[in-house]
């Protein structure tokens, strides 16, 4: 989907192929008082593409993320998605808009179940209002039974057992919250899908799993994914392209081996040799 | 208990409530019409209409509403300048009558059927609540507590100096201190009008009406969209915003839609007590409200009725018939109702020590108090 | 979560329009402070020819404000360490003002007392109470906020108005439930010295002169000593503070132990200044206390102090000039436009690190 108007960036690295710009920052800083956070971060993530941003611990990723999906407003520099500037959009707007995101460490709504966390997720996908939700017409109905309906679908589809689509989100295994986290960002049907730290107390084959599945997620729904990742194989083994930030600033960008090479990378996780 | 929840699965509520509802209704035949138990059992109905409507603020969607008897006022008033004598002046001092009664139709003033002013009742104190929550939307959990009772303050010192504030010649604001009374009775149509001296039981099942609307709507908004989205927004609310839920109108909704159960409830014991004198809207009656769900259990339709109904009776009847001579009798020159607000104060304190979450918790209550889950970061706080 | 310091080659200071806007929103709130004032500064010099009126309110305001800003200095102590509103805290103001008035008749004060046994004895009562005080802030927080220190804020709150409601009970059935007259032990209302048609009475004498050792030896306290050091780092960061080795517990019940002591201190001076004790005194009094905190910017010592003066101020102006019956209103209605438009206060708040 080109947005009309959006120039059509060609994607860094990604095999050649011109791919049209999905999202897209411009100049972007984040300061905090006297923490400037991000600091002059120029961004793009091309259409059905799998990228990633990696970098040592402290140096921007997730506030890069929060600002994205409209958490942080940027200090200064623009945020446009499809197109649409969104860099001082409220949150619930733009997951109305297609971007969608899971949390570094998991923010499920504890003692709903997980059909309900997802079903959270569907809100803006649906329009029962005060008094629709009091009268309870119809259309709202079958509105809830096609919700409720969707939202196992999509827990199955993530690998989450039957067995426990009712059981509170609280008293599920780690493995299975994230396995929600995610179902219940896709529920609002996003065209963008931020994973922030997705393997995140994984083991090897766990995270060999997720890879597949994220590829997967790309193809099935026709999904563009932004990675935030620190292990190394995952984020080789499915980006395209690969960001690198240290201390807020953008310090590398390419195709995986590119990047692997790149003695600004090392010495950014390895501290200076010599 | 349990296992009859369990047999009746999603239709418990509305047997239990069926049955409970026909019960009470049928306990005032056996009882005289002027009875003081009905009397003290249609104060309970009021107090359940409102508690159930703070539930929906705090209990829902987690904002700590300090001001609540704000919006009793506002309903009370409502009754008070739509079918009272105090706006004599209007119409040429013929006054205006809306479907009123027939006593009433031949007073100055304006006279308007109670049902008129139920709606009434309903849509100043929705606007009152979304006015009032509108500067606590970007606010922690604790400046929301400030905030919303400052303007429970705001709101009783214009009550109390409503005398002096006209709106016209001869349109007090409110009576101030004085009672502006009398107060139209409730006349519906078809029905021979209520009789507080010679009849309570009309009175009481009235009430017994409010209270299964009431609850219906309750029951109703829990398991919708709107009840998820305030009960994710309660949890987390930066998780829920960015989930895509819209957090100023979720909240203004949470406000206005409590507000008005506080209308009503205000509106209803009005025109039952003939009577509305702004010293009954002091803070002391928003406590009141926030023990009653506290005590039966934070957002738990059922644990809400029980503790509106248990501390209600203990108020007007316990203390002051049953327990007040207890210090007395210890040998301490104090009656209990001098410490009635004091007896509160404790209960407050020990259950949120001993049993936060309430004699009857709603399921998800014990998990969030004990794991430490709640709204304490407001989406409107950025931290790195 | 990162907190990165600022890079060496990044943007030259923080972003103008962040500058702008937070200049904009203190200057705004000190119009806004300064707005009814100023009207009647004009006001008085157009109807009388001199600022008089306005100056005698603003010397009973600022007398007034002393005894708002220590209670104000307790809210703040303990919303600097453990991020919690002291609802209850007012109440210690209330009973400190009972305590004292209870010790005047233990010790024999009365206005036939000689002016010798009167500054001993004073200054007995003012110890006394602000040892009780202190204590009983402490006990509160044992009983009412300790357990509750992983539960959701609304918990302690909760509690914190119970325990309120349990202290203002207490003040009915010690004295009743309207307010009691006592002593002028100080001759509170007799007049110091006018200047200008601006008199200053012995209460306001009294009012400064206790309060400004109270408050200069609180922040030597708290920036000298070894325990002023622990408050300061738990009320930065709790973690690191015990991970060096501070005892957290103690050290917040200390912070309690100081806020309470200044509140019975208060109670004291408003007993001589007002020569009138009452159960709802505190009730007023600490939410006052509490938007003179919020104005100062809570969690700021000299805020405190600050809002306090100006809270003052602002009541005696509006007692005098719009009329008691509508003061509370008026003092609310400040806190709300703070609360929602500037909510850092005048000096901007201390804030715990986000970890």
């Amino acid at each position: 989907m080109t947005a009309p108007g959006a120039p059509a960036s060609p994607a860094a690295g990604s095999g050649g192929a011109l791919a049209a710009t999905l999202l897209e920052t411009d100049h972007v800083s984040k300061v905090f008082g006297g923490l400037v956070a991000v600091n002059d971060v120029s961004f793009t993530i091309p259409e059905h593409a799998i990228v990633s941003i990696i970098g040592p611990n402290g140096a921007g990723k997730t506030t890069f993320f929060n600002m994205l999906t409209g958490l942080y407003k940027p200090t200064t520099g623009r945020i446009a998605f499809g197109g649409r500037e969104i860099s001082h959009m409220r949150p619930d707007r733009i997951t109305a808009l297609g971007i969608a995101r899971t949390f570094q460490n998991i923010r499920l709504f504890a003692t709903m179940s997980a059909v309900e966390n997802v079903m959270v997720g569907q809100h803006s996908r649906m329009s029962a209002g005060l008094i629709g939700s009091i009268l309870r017409p119809p259309r709202v109905r079958r509105e809830e039974r096609e919700a409720r309906e969707k939202a196992r679908e999509t827990l199955s589809y993530v690998g989450l057992a039957e067995s426990v689509h009712d059981e509170r989100a609280i008293n599920l295994a780690y493995g299975d919250q994230r396995r929600v986290e995610i179902a219940r960002a896709l529920a609002s049907d996003p065209q963008l899908l931020l994973l922030d730290e997705p393997t995140a107390g994984m083991n090897p084959q766990e995270s060999d799993q997720l890879t597949a599945f994220m590829r997967r997620l790309r193809d099935d729904r026709k999904l563009t994914i932004l990675l935030i990742e620190h292990d190394m194989k995952v984020v080789m083994g499915v980006s395209e392209r690969i960001t690198v930030l240290d201390h807020g600033e953008k310090i590398a960008e390419g195709d995986p081996l590119e990047v692997r090479a790149n003695p600004l990378v090392v010495e950014a996780y390895l501290g200076k040799q010599g | 208990m349990t296992a009859v929840r369990n047999r009746l699965g999603s239709h418990f509520n509305l047997v239990a409530a069926i049955a409970g509802l026909a019960i009470a209704a049928i306990i005032p035949m056996f009882l005289d019409p002027l009875s003081s138990i009905t009397d003290n059992a249609i104060t309970a109905g009021a107090y359940v209409v409102m508690a159930l409507g703070l539930n929906i603020v705090v209990g829902f969607a987690g904002l700590l509403d300090l001001g609540y008897v704000a919006f009793f006022a506002f309903g009370a008033y409502t009754t008070a300048w739509f079918a009272s004598l105090q706006f004599a002046p209007a119409n040429h001092s013929k006054g205006i009558h809306i479907l009123a009664g027939d006593f009433a139709s031949k007073l100055p003033g304006l006279h308007f059927n109670f049902l008129i002013i139920l709606v009434l009742a309903i849509v100043i104190t929705g606007i009152a609540g979304m006015l009032i929550g509108l500067p606590t939307l970007r606010l922690r959990g604790d400046y929301i507590a400030i905030v919303t009772l400052a303007f429970g303050e705001i709101i009783y010192r214009f009550a109390v100096n409503g005398d002096a504030i006209h709106l016209g010649k001869g349109y007090p604001l409110t009576g101030g201190r004085q009672a502006i009374a009398p107060l139209d009775s409730i006349d519906l149509p078809g029905l021979p009008a209520f009789d507080d001296a010679s009849n309570l039981r009309p009175f009481f099942w009235f009430v017994l009406v409010l209270v299964a609307l009431v609850l219906f709507v309750n029951f109703r908004l829990r398991e919708s969209r709107l009840g998820r989205a305030w009960i994710a927004m309660r949890e987390d609310e930066v998780a829920a915003a960015s989930m895509g839920i819209p957090l100023v109108k979720t909240k203004l909704l949470a406000y206005a839609t409590g507000a008005a159960f506080g209308g009503i409830s205000g509106a209803f014991l009005a025109s039952y007590q003939s009577a509305v004198n702004a010293d009954q809207f002091q803070f002391g009656v928003s406590i009141f409200i926030l023990a009653m769900i506290i005590m039966g259990g934070l957002g738990s339709i059922w644990g809400v009725v029980f503790g509106a109904v248990v501390l209600s009776f203990i108020n007007t009847y316990f203390i002051p018939n049953v327990f007040n001579s207890i210090p007395s009798h210890l040998g301490l020159n104090f009656d209990l109702t001098q410490v009635s607000f004091g007896i509160f104060g404790f209960l407050i304190l020990i259950v949120m020590v001993l049993r936060p979450q309430g004699l009857f918790p709603e399921r998800r209550r014990k998990i969030e108090l004990t794991e430490g889950i709640g709204a304490d970061e407001s989406l409107a706080e950025e931290r790195p | 979560m990162s907190g990165v310091p600022a890079a060496p080659d990044g943007p030259a200071g923080r972003p103008a329009i962040v500058v702008l806007r937070e200049a904009a929103s203190r200057y705004g709130l000190i119009a806004v402070l300064a707005a009814l004032p100023l009207y009647l500064a004009i006001l008085d010099l157009t109807h009388d020819g001199d600022l008089s009126k306005l100056g005698n309110n603003i010397v009973a305001g600022l007398s007034n404000g002393a005894i708002y800003a220590l209670i104000a200095l307790g809210y703040t102590l303990v919303y600097g360490i453990i991020e919690l509103i002291n609802f209850a805290h007012g109440e210690v103001f209330m009973i400190g003002s009972f305590v004292a008035f209870g010790l005047w008749g233990t010790l024999g004060l009365g206005l036939a007392t000689g002016p010798l046994g009167l500054v001993f004895g004073l200054l007995a009562t003012l110890l006394i109470t602000m040892v009780v005080c202190g204590v009983m802030n402490v006990m509160i927080e044992q009983v009412a906020y300790k357990p509750l220190r992983n539960a959701p804020k609304l918990a302690p709150l909760i509690t914190a108005v119970g325990m309120s409601f349990i202290l203002q009970n207490v003040g009915i059935l010690w004295l009743g439930a309207s307010p009691a007259s006592v002593a002028d032990l100080i001759h509170a209302q007799q007049d110091v010295v006018t200047v200008a048609g601006v008199t200053v009475h012995r209460a306001d004498v009294l009012a400064i002169a206790v309060t400004i050792p109270l408050v200069l030896a609180l922040t030597t306290f708290i920036s000298r000593s070894r325990l002023g050091k622990a408050m300061r780092a738990t009320a930065q960061d709790p973690d690191a503070a015990r991970l060096m080795g501070i005892n957290v517990n103690t050290t917040i019940s200390l912070t309690f132990l100081l806020g309470g002591a200044l509140a019975g201190a208060a109670g004291l001076i408003n007993l001589l200044y007002q020569t009138s004790v009452w159960y709802f005194q505190g009730f007023e009094a600490g939410l006052i206390a509490f938007t003179a905190a919020v104005m100062g910017g809570i969690g700021n010592l000299k805020g405190a102090v600050l809002g306090g003066l100006i809270i003052g101020c602002i009541q005696q102006i509006s007692d005098y000039r719009i009329g008691a019956d509508w003061t509370p209103a008026v003092v609310f209605a400040y806190l709300i436009l703070i609360m929602v438009f500037r909510p850092q206060g005048l000096i901007g708040e201390v804030t715990r690190e986000a970890g």
